[in-house]
């Protein structure tokens, strides 16, 4: 077992599914030589070389656009968006091209989009997205949003290995701040399936990415004061693990839903809907949401903490429907 | 001819650009039958374009085709009751009625791409197709069509940059058919010939006259050529002009008579006729021969089609998600430890050979904005020149003044 | 065999079409294929060919008139076997088509689980809506417990989940209650008044008890007692009359009236009669209420109570004042005898504008009955009993007996009432309309 980064994490398992995979491709920005704005990539280029390390253009439509078209004969791109922010560049191509490929002619596209998102470290308005909503809301696609660096090895290489289209966001503030053992040698973490983080029977808190590290936090200071949450952490956002998630509503009756995403929209409205469809004679009280405010992330530190969820929110909201 | 055919390629290629045509011309009755839904194209007057450059692949290459290619799709391998099938909606269709009109590949039998509304998406596809290829030891060549229109896209010229900063084996022709839905090519780009566009992208161009099938022909072979030895892709301009409206409910006014005139002149279909009767590559009886042919495809592929079941509800649930293993697993003809470690590895440095500097006096006018054929607008370049070039004058003697 | 030809659709915005010429008369003969009409839409002008060969039979649309896309225009009687398309498969077949068959649909729409029948929301005594919650809701259903009984400390003095598990767990201990009050009537009727209690209903059963659930008729006789002394305020004026002449025509001409008109003779047509005269004297007094409207009925329809042995029932007599004591009398017994054998028609306990009860027949000086909605007045009878009263400064034994009128103060005044009173007072002891 081997301390690492949530980074780390990353770049192992990249590695080894090259290794192990032949067509196992890389695709994106500055990954070669640089490494990758990150670093994620350090190492590919010296060890895979050009064919399967390929520095393209500043051309988010044609990386994609490449990817797709390298999948239909066989080969698994993984492709890189310097910061996830770019996603929008390419918006055309992974919702109309991509994601509605196999619905429509029997064509399969096995890659992964993957790169660095979510805001806190001081990134403005276009370095610090979170934009699962815009994929959730497409058919055809998987969405996984990892939270520790066992999980993000485990499940890039379950995406990299998923026949169909998978996006994979790297929360950048978890990038070196969360370390982590994890096992050595191959595992896999599957997609579409949630995970308990903490047990409990007072309320339910489901929340992903960065969030999670809060919602811990925040279920620590509740405990004190004898309300014990319980943590689900989502891992997959698309296909969402239902049944993980009713399960919990059962248990405590309370239930709510922390995300670094704005709220108008925000996968927090859908759980809630999927709650009321699966689990509404269990409800003890309202479901309710703990998001970032419906704004462009602002740059100033002052501004971003106040746009940016807080462990002191999660609990007053914990607070709130533990007293229904 | 760099490249002579058979008599009986010859003779196909007329097959193929005949069968095109009535093919088109058969699913218009059935669309104003309404037994064909939606929307329906055509390629009326660019046929020799959609077989020409078609012809000239090799089985293992791949297309991506737009909605004027049923001809390649044709020669691909695509029989007639695929297209009707795929625009009347039905169960036997090659996407089982998921999607219409010329939303249609196949993977493994065929190698075509189904394209997809928005335009120019195909050409950054196919350029990681050719470069999968390549990677794969197939030596392919990607090939696609775009239109005047098309070409203006964002999708089309970071496409076209990724081919060419990769060198990948693509093959891009350009069916420059003068008309954008209404808008006429000079309002979508003040460039007479769409190619010069590939010398800003550092990849070889040609034009060739797109109605003459036989040159269409020799100008695709000698770029496939080029791309399969690894000299990087080629756009190919091929000057048309589209003979109906953008699609059905189109009616095309706004085209000038004059124009449809010219070029019914050159229609492809009776150019090659002329061709094939002046060097006597086939007779009367031929000819005939071929008309049953076609005319008998054509009316069995659509009873066919007529009657075949329209796909079942269910459907429209199934199919989001690849459940199972994949169906076009990658087909190696390389041996695989070239791409692996220890052979595979690269230093992770830069060598730059060009610094990049100007070793001459600034400025220095290497292009001039079009003119639109006035005289008026052509003596204002050139006035706007000479003030540019006495600046430069100016400039360097006072850069001269002051070293001293 | 017959084929349609319809209207095409021309583009996807189109959706109507004009058929400019016809290019083939019926009677004709057509080749598939072959051009048959020409059509002008919104974007552009076509010649439409024929669906199949044989001879045009009927055109339905002629030229210059438009038509809905997919209109039929016309009909051909086809040669031979024409192709249709056959109906969908049942089950999904393996095509031929190169495309990869996809395997069964991993995201099938979630199971809703089916909508459980859910009662409506609870109401305490005092009316008030008890909060709760679907999981409170769905627990009290599963053990039985009245959520009118389960205290509430959750916010709001909501009943959360903890109030009802405590509930639960003392289970026994409570006594065993008549199921909670649900709102009366089965849907579908008219909306009723909820019956309410004056104390918490753990106030009212204590020590051996019996619960009775009541029958609609009571129901619906508490309900209409509620809501008359709710909304009418209720004012009485006592009168005294002399009924000595009345016993006595009734016990001189009974015999007669009885076997002349087959009919029994009793006392209330008299009084019905009286109310008659008094209702025309005084219209105020056969009106009803519509918020700020007094509605002044022309008909004099006079509602009599009936006591029944389960209940009560009022009759009304249609057009009193048209009728004669005869007929008073007929349709008295008529309705009575008919309300207790359970034959009256709806249409005979509607429409009253006065009424008359009579307490006094079970013995009792007088009563001070509940007006029938929606009159303004009922007159209560009490028993007529020989007393001693003062005539002339002498002491006379006469039959007596106390009027007392109940009135809706909104629009009787006392005065009214009185002169009303008075009015029937005077024919009563002046009586002198031949009964027979």
């Amino acid at each position: 077992m081997a301390q690492v980064t949530f980074l780390e994490a990353i770049r192992q398992a990249l590695f080894e599914e090259m290794e192990r995979d032949p067509t196992v491709i890389c695709l994106g920005e500055d990954i070669g030589v640089y490494g990758g704005a990150f670093k994620v990539t350090q190492g590919l280029l010296e060890r895979f070389g050009w064919e399967r390390v390929i520095e393209t253009p500043i051309a988010e439509t044609a990386i994609i656009g490449a990817a797709c078209g390298m999948s239909y004969l066989g080969l698994r791109p993984v492709a890189e968006m310097q910061f996830i922010d770019f996603i929008g560049c390419c918006f055309n191509q992974i919702t109309n091209f991509v994601a509605k490929s196999n619905y429509r002619w029997g064509a399969p596209v096995p890659m992964v989009v993957r790169g660095p998102s979510g805001g806190g470290v001081h990134g403005g308005p276009f370095h610090s997205a979170n934009p699962e909503a815009y994929f959730v809301h497409t058919p055809g696609l998987k969405v996984v949003y990892p939270s520790t660096p066992y999980d993000a090895k485990g499940l890039l290489k379950s995406a990299i290995r998923d026949n169909n289209p998978v996006l994979f966001f790297e929360h950048k503030f978890l990038y070196r701040r969360i370390k982590e053992e994890i096992p050595d040698g191959d595992y896999t973490v599957p997609l579409g399936k949630a995970i308990v983080r903490r047990e409990g029977r007072d309320l339910t808190i489901v929340t992903y990415a960065a969030m999670m590290h809060t919602s811990l936090e925040a279920a620590e200071l509740l405990s004190k004061e004898g309300v014990e949450a319980e943590v689900i952490d989502l891992r997959t956002l698309l296909p969402l693990d239902r049944e993980t998630i009713v399960q919990s509503v059962r248990k405590t009756n309370k239930l709510m839903v922390v995300h670094e995403d704005t709220k108008t929209g925000g996968m927090a409205g859908e759980i809630a809907a999927v709650v009321c469809e699966d689990a509404f004679e269990d409800l003890d009280g309202p479901i309710l949401r703990v998001t970032s405010l419906d704004t462009p992330v602002p740059y100033a530190p002052s501004l971003e903490e106040r746009f940016l969820p807080s462990v002191n929110d999660v609990v007053r909201t914990a607070r709130e429907l533990a007293k229904y | 001819m760099k490249y002579p055919l058979t008599r009986e390629q010859h003779l196909e290629l007329y097959y193929y650009m005949r069968l095109n045509r009535q093919l088109e011309e058969q699913m218009v009755r059935l669309f104003r039958q309404n037994k064909i839904i939606g929307g329906l194209y055509s390629s009326s007057g660019q046929e020799a374009i959609s077989v020409g450059t078609a012809y000239a692949l090799e089985k293992r290459d791949w297309v991506a085709p737009m909605i004027r290619n049923l001809g390649a799709l044709l020669v691909k391998g695509f029989r007639p009751r695929d297209i009707f099938t795929q625009h009347m909606a039905r169960y036997t269709s090659p996407t089982k009625g998921k999607d219409g009109t010329s939303h249609f590949g196949s993977l493994k039998e065929h190698h075509v791409v189904a394209p997809i509304s928005m335009l120019g998406d195909l050409i950054p596809v196919m350029t990681g197709v050719a470069m999968a290829g390549r990677y794969l030891g197939q030596e392919i060549v990607a090939l696609t069509w775009i239109g005047d229109g098309g070409s203006s896209t964002g999708a089309f010229h970071e496409g076209m940059g990724l081919a060419a900063s990769q060198r990948a084996p693509l093959v891009c022709v350009i069916e420059n058919n003068q008309w954008a839905y209404s808008t006429p090519v000079s309002r979508q780009v003040p460039v007479r010939n769409l190619v010069e566009r590939a010398k800003a992208y550092g990849v070889a161009g040609y034009i060739v006259d797109g109605n003459d099938a036989n040159a269409v022909y020799q100008t695709t072979k000698e770029a496939v050529e080029r791309c399969r030895a690894g000299h990087g892709p080629v756009i190919i301009e091929a000057k048309t002009h589209r003979m109906k409206g953008h699609a059905q409910h189109d009616a095309a006014e706004y085209v000038p008579k004059e124009m449809v005139e010219y070029w019914k002149a050159r229609d492809p279909i009776a150019r090659y006729e002329r061709f094939l009767t002046q060097n006597k590559l086939w007779n009367a009886k031929i000819k005939e021969e071929i008309d049953t042919r076609i005319e008998k495809e054509i009316r069995e592929d659509q009873e066919f089609a007529e009657n075949s079941p329209f796909p079942p509800p269910e459907l429209a649930e199934e199919g989001v998600y690849c459940e199972g293993p994949l169906p076009n697993e990658a087909e190696w003809l390389r041996p695989i430890e070239e791409v692996m470690p220890p052979k595979a590895g690269a230093k992770p440095a830069w060598t730059v050979k060009d610094f990049g500097g100007l070793e001459h006096p600034t400025p220095e006018v290497v292009a001039e904005s079009s003119s639109d054929g006035t005289a008026a607008a052509a003596q204002k370049a050139e006035r706007a020149s000479k003030r540019t070039k006495k600046v430069a004058k100016a400039r360097a003697a006072a850069l001269s003044r002051g070293r001293r | 065999m017959p084929i349609e030809v319809i209207m095409p659709q021309m583009g996807e915005s189109i959706f109507e079409g004009t058929i400019t010429k016809w290019l083939k008369k019926p009677g004709d003969r057509v080749e598939r294929d072959e051009p048959l009409f020409e059509i002008s839409t919104d974007k552009v002008d076509a010649e439409i060919p024929a669906p199949s060969s044989g001879v045009l039979k009927e055109i339905k649309i002629g030229e210059g008139q438009t038509v809905p896309i997919q209109t039929v225009v016309a009909v051909i009687d086809a040669d031979g076997a024409v192709t249709t398309a056959p109906p969908a498969p049942a089950k999904p077949a393996a095509p031929a088509a190169p495309a990869p068959a996809a395997a069964p649909p991993k995201t099938a729409a979630p199971v809703i689980p089916a909508p459980t029948a859910v009662p409506p929301a609870p109401v305490r005594p005092t009316g008030e809506k008890i909060r709760s919650s679907p999981l409170v809701r769905r627990m009290a259903r599963e053990h039985n417990v009245d959520l009118a009984t389960v205290p509430g400390t959750g916010a709001g003095g909501r009943i959360s989940k903890k109030d009802i598990q405590v509930v639960i767990e003392r289970g026994g201990a409570r006594p065993a209650m008549a199921p909670a009050p649900s709102v009366p009537g089965a849907p579908g009727t008219q909306a009723h008044v909820v019956l309410e209690n004056a104390v918490p209903r753990e106030k009212i059963y204590f020590g051996r008890y019996e619960v009775q659930p009541m029958t609609t008729m009571r129901q619906r006789i508490a309900e209409h007692m509620v809501i008359s002394k709710r909304v009418s305020p209720h004012v009485y004026s006592i009168e005294e009359v002399d009924m000595t002449n009345i016993v006595a025509v009734r016990e001189k001409l009974r015999g007669e009236f009885e076997r002349k008109h087959e009919t029994k003779l009793t006392f209330m047509p008299f009084f019905v009669r009286a109310c008659v005269e008094g209702l025309r004297a005084f219209p105020t007094v056969n009106a009803s209420v519509d918020g700020n409207n007094v509605v002044l009925h022309r008909d004099i329809n006079m509602g009599f109570a009936v006591a029944l042995e389960w209940g009560l029932i009022v009759p009304v007599i249609k057009g009193a004042e048209e009728k004669n004591f005869l007929g008073i009398q007929r349709a008295i017994n008529d309705l009575a005898e008919r309300a207790r054998t359970k034959k009256l028609k709806p249409e005979e306990v509607q429409e009253s504008t006065f009424a008359i009860t009579n307490p006094g027949v079970f013995g009792g000086l007088m009563g001070l009955p509940v007006i029938n909605q929606p009159n303004v007045a009922i007159l209560g009878l009490g028993a007529i009993q020989k007393r001693p009263v003062v005539i002339n400064d002498a002491i006379a034994i006469r039959s007596m007996v106390y009027l007392t009128l109940s009135y809706d103060h909104r629009v009787v005044d006392g005065a009214v009432s009185h002169q009303f009173l008075g009015r029937v007072k005077h024919i009563l002891e002046n009586w002198d309309e031949n009964i027979l």
